[in-house]
């Protein structure tokens, strides 16, 4: 009929067509799937979708403003998920699930959403396997990650994530497109049609159409390749006959007992009698997010610094495999720094091992973006040593022998396990920075007393630190010290607030973005400098100010916000920019990571989304604002 | 074409979320009702605030009357274009049949509503029965209660047309126009509306058929969307 292609469906399929996953349906396909479709809007603050409310009724894609996902955990704060920008969609998981939403989905300016309804879902689910792919990979693990480490107040590393294998039933992660084929053709077909299909596994049926086994990727090189098996003979040579199923209602975890009690990576999912789908180990370990929790294992096993250092240069991949798979950014610096720390402490218990007991009690400090938790991929050391104060010269002689030693070990283990060494030598094996707590204090307080600029910028960076191994009391003295005198400490404080107004936030009159005029970095923007970096500053500032102990810019904020009587308004403000600037700086890292190229700190403000550049922008007002609140507080000492 | 909707007493009477709207935009060959007739029909449903984008109607029309020069330099619409088009008997027909009982919203309606109402009752002896919704007068109304950026309509002109509303609300109004396209941006101006109303404690749809019959509007006059003469 004529109206079916009227204009207005031509804009809404020119629109689709930029956004996956509906980019990957073909012409027809997207006129289908535009017809069913329709649109509503939300002024800012709607709440969209509530958490344990009715499940979705519709796939909702954003063509206009931005949502905020959050989920509100039994107890404690509300957990951001996730931002939404035009062309992103949300809903999905409760639509197919039909229980109940998963999170709040509330809009964060005047939204404007295309919805598709739950039928014409399905039938894009079945029939498009790349769609399924898409979306479990970008929902599906921001809210595993967000779960497990978060909703449950765990250890990152263990429990937590383990609940959605005990909530979440096989139907719901299964692999709709079952690839079968008759179980008379030959080894050589069945790879055709599986590498074709670029699946893992193909369900062999018989002349009845009845499933009789099933070959997977082992099959083909366990029983075919290794043992120089002809690929002509018959695949019901080679095919697993003992097909295990499991329910689409079963709860993941039955599924995972399964493949481990059995020895198999892939299952069969069957629903009322009839084989809808097929459930891989690496969809389940994508639900529990093992990877992390494998590697930490792995690392715990280890006794010599060279079993270790393989394991340690895994952590890069396995961020990088979560972030792949769709977890998110702004958990993986705490992964990263769960992941370091483990491997920093197990290489100080080898060091101990290998050289003794030291003879006197110390804390191994680190600092920096490892004492901030905020790390991200690519890690320098940074790190320095403390121990107890010498009470004889011959204490103070053994000392000095065994942390050389035990320093020098520790440097070369990190080295091993891929850590560069620190370019400005801040490191325990430099004897300036191993020193007994008596002279770190007198440090502290000569660079606070005596601010030239050379002792603010070793301030800011040692001022961060955090204690990883040994006698924590030692850090916790040097930390009192400096909160015993840093407040009020107005000419220091005021070296720092000057610094952080002189790192004016890019953006011009105009409110567009000032760019590298020149250079290998033309027309990028240097977030790590321009966005993160006064974020950390200002909130180390506050945090001096008032004594707060806390090291990690979020930490430090809730602290900021409990205790700091002018900043207190600022410091949700803050601390939503701050994870942003890192959300989209791990996720600009991540793509280079991909590319083979180097991580920078450079992004392109063309290339970000509509609700990016908004939030961005205001992440950078709000830094003049903050800056324009140090002013007045400092302003006698402003030049 | 949907299934159409099971007959309620009064349609209008529903809660503003569960009514059926049918938004229209006609396009004439003039505006004096004796003289002049449809040139073409536009139609977008929404459900509650919910634009159907696939459920739309769009039917040009072989005018009685031959179009005026000025009428194909506003509507782009030529006379070779209509002269193989049905007549308005049947596109009327089928243009009923796709509103069945829903409440019709328009800007200025009541002259798209004059032109069909004289076209049904000269078909059908009665005219079009149901309830319809001005979102012009609903936007006086809601100026005058203080909705909306800069309260009192900021930034629109005196005499305002139906992209000016649009405008207002940064709904694209670019590219070329039909009544369809016109009607689907009626509908996203009643759409942003629908927030309003409910805020302004306005449950029903009649509530608001009630408001376009009475409201006079505000200070402000307008102009009503693609004409001439005024």
């Amino acid at each position: 009929m004529l109206f079916k292609k009227s204009l207005i469906n031509e804009d809404v399929i020119g629109f689709l067509k930029g956004v996956p996953p509906f980019q990957f349906l073909d012409e027809k396909a997207l006129q289908v799937v535009v017809s069913g479709l329709s649109m509503e809007y939300y002024p800012k603050g709607t709440i969209i979708l509530r958490q344990d409310g009715p499940p979705s009724e519709w796939l909702r894609v954003i063509k206009k403003g931005g949502v905020k996902v959050f989920i509100t955990p039994d107890k404690g704060e509300d957990v951001l998920i996730d931002y939404r920008g035009e062309g992103d969609a949300f809903g999905l998981l409760s639509l197919v699930g039909g229980d109940k939403s998963r999170a709040n989905i509330v809009a964060v300016d005047d939204t404007i959403c295309y919805l598709l309804d739950k039928t014409a879902v399905m039938k894009l689910v079945e029939s498009v396997p790349a769609f399924t792919e898409f979306f479990l990979k970008s929902f599906l693990n921001k809210f595993i990650d967000k779960t497990y480490e978060e909703m449950h107040n765990k250890s990152l590393l263990f429990g937590g994530g383990d609940k959605l294998l005990f909530t979440t039933p096989v139907g719901e992660i299964a692999a709709k497109n079952v690839r079968r084929a008759s179980d008379s053709i030959s080894i050589r077909e069945a790879a055709g049609i599986m590498s074709e299909g670029r699946c893992s596994s193909l369900v062999l049926t018989d002349g009845e159409g009845v499933p009789a086994g099933i070959v997977t990727d082992r099959d083909l090189r366990d029983k075919v390749v290794s043992k120089g098996r002809s690929a002509d003979d018959k695949v019901s040579d080679i095919m697993s006959v003992s097909l295990i199923k499991a329910e689409a209602r079963d709860y993941c975890f039955e599924a995972l007992l399964k493949m481990i009690r059995y020895n198999i990576h892939h299952l069969l999912v069957v629903d009322h009698g009839r084989l809808t789908g097929i459930v891989t180990n690496h969809d389940l370990m994508m639900l529990q997010g093992t990877s992390p929790i494998s590697l930490a294992r792995e690392m715990e096993s280890q006794h010599t610094i060279d079993g270790l250092a393989p394991v340690a240069r895994k952590i890069n991949e396995i961020v990088g495999l979560l972030l792949k798979e769709g977890a998110k950014a702004s958990n993986i610096t705490r992964i990263i720094t769960e992941l370091n720390d483990r491997l920093l402490k197990k290489i100080l218990e080898i060091g101990e091992k290998q050289l003794g007991a030291p003879p006197l009690r110390y804390c191994w400090i680190i600092f920096g973006s490892e004492g901030r938790k905020e790390q991200t991929f690519k890690t320098d050391q940074d790190n320095a040593l403390i121990y107890q104060d010498p009470r004889t010269e011959e204490e103070e002689a053994a000392a000095r022998t065994y942390f050389d030693v035990f320093s020098a070990f520790v440097r070369d283990g990190l080295l091993k396990c891929g850590f560069p060494p620190c370019p400005a030598n801040y490191m325990a094996s430099n004897p300036q920075w191993r020193q007994p707590l008596g002279v770190w204090k007198k440090y502290f307080s000569s660079w606070v007393y005596s601010p030239t600029p050379e002792a603010v910028l070793k301030s800011l960076i040692f001022f961060d630190f955090r204690p990883i191994y040994g006698d924590f009391a030692l850090a916790d003295s040097l930390r009192d010290f400096l909160g015993s005198f840093i407040e009020g400490q107005m000419v220091f404080l005021g070296y720092m607030a000057n610094m952080i107004i002189k790192n004016a936030p890019p953006v011009g009159f105009f409110r567009s973005f000032i760019v590298e005029k020149s250079g290998e970095h033309k027309n990028e923007l240097n977030l790590k400098v321009k966005g993160i970096a006064p974020l950390v500053d200002m909130t180390r500032l506050f945090s001096l100010e008032k004594g707060i102990r806390e090291t990690s810019t979020i930490e430090r904020l809730s602290e900021v916000r409990e205790r700091h009587t002018i900043v207190r308004e600022h410091a949700e403000e803050l601390e939503h920019a701050f994870e942003f600037m890192m959300l989209l700086r791990i996720q600009h890292q991540f793509e280079q990571i991909e590319a083979g190229k180097n991580p920078d700190n450079f992004i392109n403000p063309d290339r970000l989304s509509n609700l990016e550049k908004k939030t961005i922008k205001e992440s950078f007002a709000l830094i003049t604002r903050m800056q324009d609140i140090i002013i007045e507080r400092y302003k006698p000492l402003i030049w | 074409m949907p299934a159409m909707t099971v007959r309620k007493e009064r349609k209008s009477a529903a809660a503003i979320e569960d009514s059926r709207f049918v938004v229209i935009d006609t396009e004439l060959t003039g505006l004096d009702e004796r003289r002049d007739s449809l040139v073409s029909i536009g139609a977008v449903r929404m459900q509650g605030g919910r634009i159907g984008m696939g459920d739309t109607f769009y039917r040009m029309i072989n005018p009685r009357r031959s179009l005026t020069s000025e009428s194909v330099l506003i509507h782009g619409i030529t006379p070779s274009e209509v002269e193989t088009k049905p007549a308005v008997d049947v596109v009327l027909r089928e243009f009923l049949e796709y509103c069945g009982d829903d409440i019709i919203v328009g800007f200025c309606v009541s002259i798209d509503m004059g032109f069909l109402g004289r076209e049904a009752e000269r078909l059908f002896g009665h005219a079009v029965g149901n309830p319809a919704i001005d979102i012009q007068r609903v936007f006086e109304w809601l100026l005058g209660r203080g909705f909306f950026p800069g309260g009192a309509g900021v930034g629109l002109p005196r005499r305002y047309q139906l992209y000016d509303i649009a405008r207002y609300f940064d709904i694209e109004v670019n590219g070329a126009h039909n009544a369809l396209i016109d009607a689907f941006i009626t509908a996203q101006i009643f759409q942003r509306f629908i927030p309003a109303v409910v805020r302004a404690g306005i449950k029903r749809s009649e509530e608001l058929v009630g408001i376009s019959r009475k409201f006079k509007g505000g200070e402000r006059q307008h102009y009503f969307s693609g004409m001439f003469g005024f």
